[in-house]
């Protein structure tokens, strides 16, 4: 119970005096998350509501493999994406392991089918029925993309929510590709990990309520917006 | 806008649901599409409203095919109309600024309607809170926004409370009365039929086995496999 106290206690004493080692392991944790949640909606927002919408032969395997990629194990992904980006492996010239890019690139692979998973399940119920009554009223095929994004806008947002918290709260893809350097990859999870091999049990709760308080934020922020719509 | 159907066969895994040779829903008429359950009706009407694709032949409107200024004529409203999340007046409005009409005049035109469906303590409500009758009467002021000259209804009373079964009928009629459009009203309810209708075609096993003016169907010429649904209470 000590180490949840002077977690809360070194959480305070963090923010407060604004340590600029810790603030850049929070920004680059934000930027890493943010950029890979964005790539993803931009693929998986599309995606996901077409195939909600489409009917054609092999959609039962598709919606399979998505389901599977879901739930598959982080470090498994980084795994892969490390021997791509190995110097002698297929992407070995683009020189991405070990770099904040690696990182997106592993929890947007994370992410992508988690989101258009969540759209999905919210288009297949409701998509054709807003197709229907688009068509009926007239409406062009794209005001009827429109249509549909507008009136699926929540299990879009929702879709989003649930992929930027599993993007934020990764960490064994973005270990793995990234490699925990000091001032070039550390992020807010990889400093969790790191601090507990180390034994700096408060340091490491400390890190992990800022976290959780900046995903409370995040979230937040996004209820707000979906409630006001 | 009258409506010719040719050889128009539907299938669903290899059983046919919808086989017409022939038909015409003459331009100006109201037709009631009656039918015991699983005789083709909704499926007839989601080929003409074309939402639904034919296996084979063609539906003829005004002699042309469907195209996108058919689409802009023609409407359908459902059974368990889906309702944009919206308000009551922005729903009804919808089909308006699909069409790029000017704030005033959908303003006035909304307004109209709203009148006269009597929905004025409702018209700023969202359309989720509404209850099965209200809904219908949104969904029905919306297909009628626009002035469709073919409309078609698929059961559109069907689930909701008699005062509200009557104010819609009294809406379809005004509607009917003052733009003489073509529409085809699915029905399960007889009595309904006779009471709107001014055409019936009667549906079984995916064919129109009867059509014409409602007092030759139900009259005493009455052909004896609609006589039997009417005796078992199938309609």
């Amino acid at each position: 119970m000590d180490n949840f106290a002077s977690g809360f206690r070194d959480a305070f004493h963090i923010i407060v005096s604004l340590d600029p080692e810790f603030f850049e392991i929070v920004r680059l944790s934000m930027v890493v998350s943010l950029t890979a949640t964005f790539l993803a909606a931009v693929v998986a927002i599309p995606f996901g509501t077409w195939l909600g919408i489409k009917e054609f032969p092999g959609k039962r395997i598709l919606v399979r493999i998505i389901y599977t990629l879901m739930s598959m194990p982080p470090v498994v992904i980084g795994l892969v994406l490390f021997l791509l980006f190995l110097r002698n492996g297929p992407l070995g010239d683009f020189r991405l392991n070990f770099t904040a890019t690696a990182m997106i690139i592993a929890q947007f692979v994370l992410v992508t089918p988690i989101i258009t998973g969540v759209v999905f399940n919210g288009t297949k119920d409701r998509g054709p029925d807003i197709q229907d009554l688009a068509r009926t009223m007239g409406a062009s095929p794209s005001q009827t993309v429109w249509l549909l994004i507008r009136e699926l806008r929540i299990n879009i947002l929702s879709a989003v929510v649930t992929g930027y918290g599993r993007a934020m709260s990764e960490v064994g893809a973005v270990m793995v590709v990234g490699g925990n350097i000091k001032g070039h990859t550390r992020i807010m999870t990889t400093t969790i990990a790191m601090l507990r091999n180390m034994g700096e049990y408060s340091l490491a709760i400390a890190t992990g309520i800022v976290l959780l308080l900046i995903s409370f934020l995040i979230n937040s922020l996004l209820y707000h917006w979906q409630q006001e719509r | 806008m009258n409506i010719i159907i040719d050889s128009l066969i539907k299938k669903y895994n290899n059983k046919v649901v919808l086989d017409i040779p022939q038909m015409e829903f003459q331009e100006g008429q109201l037709w009631g599409i009656l039918g015991p359950n699983g005789s083709g009706k909704t499926t007839l009407v989601r080929i003409i409203a074309g939402i639904l694709d034919s296996c084979s032949g063609n539906v003829l409107y005004q002699g042309h095919e469907y195209n996108d200024s058919i689409k802009k004529t023609m409407t359908l409203v459902f059974q368990r109309p889906y309702l944009i999340r919206s308000t009551v007046f922005e729903n009804i409005a919808y089909p308006l600024r699909l069409r790029g009409v000017s704030e005033q005049e959908i303003s006035t035109r909304v307004d109209d309607l709203i009148e006269s469906f009597n929905i004025q303590s409702i018209q700023e409500q969202k359309a989720w809170t509404l209850s099965g009758g209200e809904a219908q009467k949104v969904a029905l002021a919306r297909a009628l926004v626009f002035k469709p000259r073919i409309l078609i209804l698929d059961e559109p009373t069907s689930n909701i409370d008699p005062e509200s079964i009557m104010q819609l009928e009294e809406r379809i009629l005004d509607y009917y009365r003052k733009e003489k459009p073509t529409i085809l009203m699915v029905t399960h309810n007889i009595q309904q039929a006779k009471r709107l209708c001014n055409r019936i075609a009667f549906m079984n096993e995916g064919r129109i086995i009867d059509s014409g003016n409602p007092s030759d169907i139900f009259g005493s010429g009455v052909i004896p496999k609609i006589k039997e649904f009417i005796r078992k209470g199938l309609i």
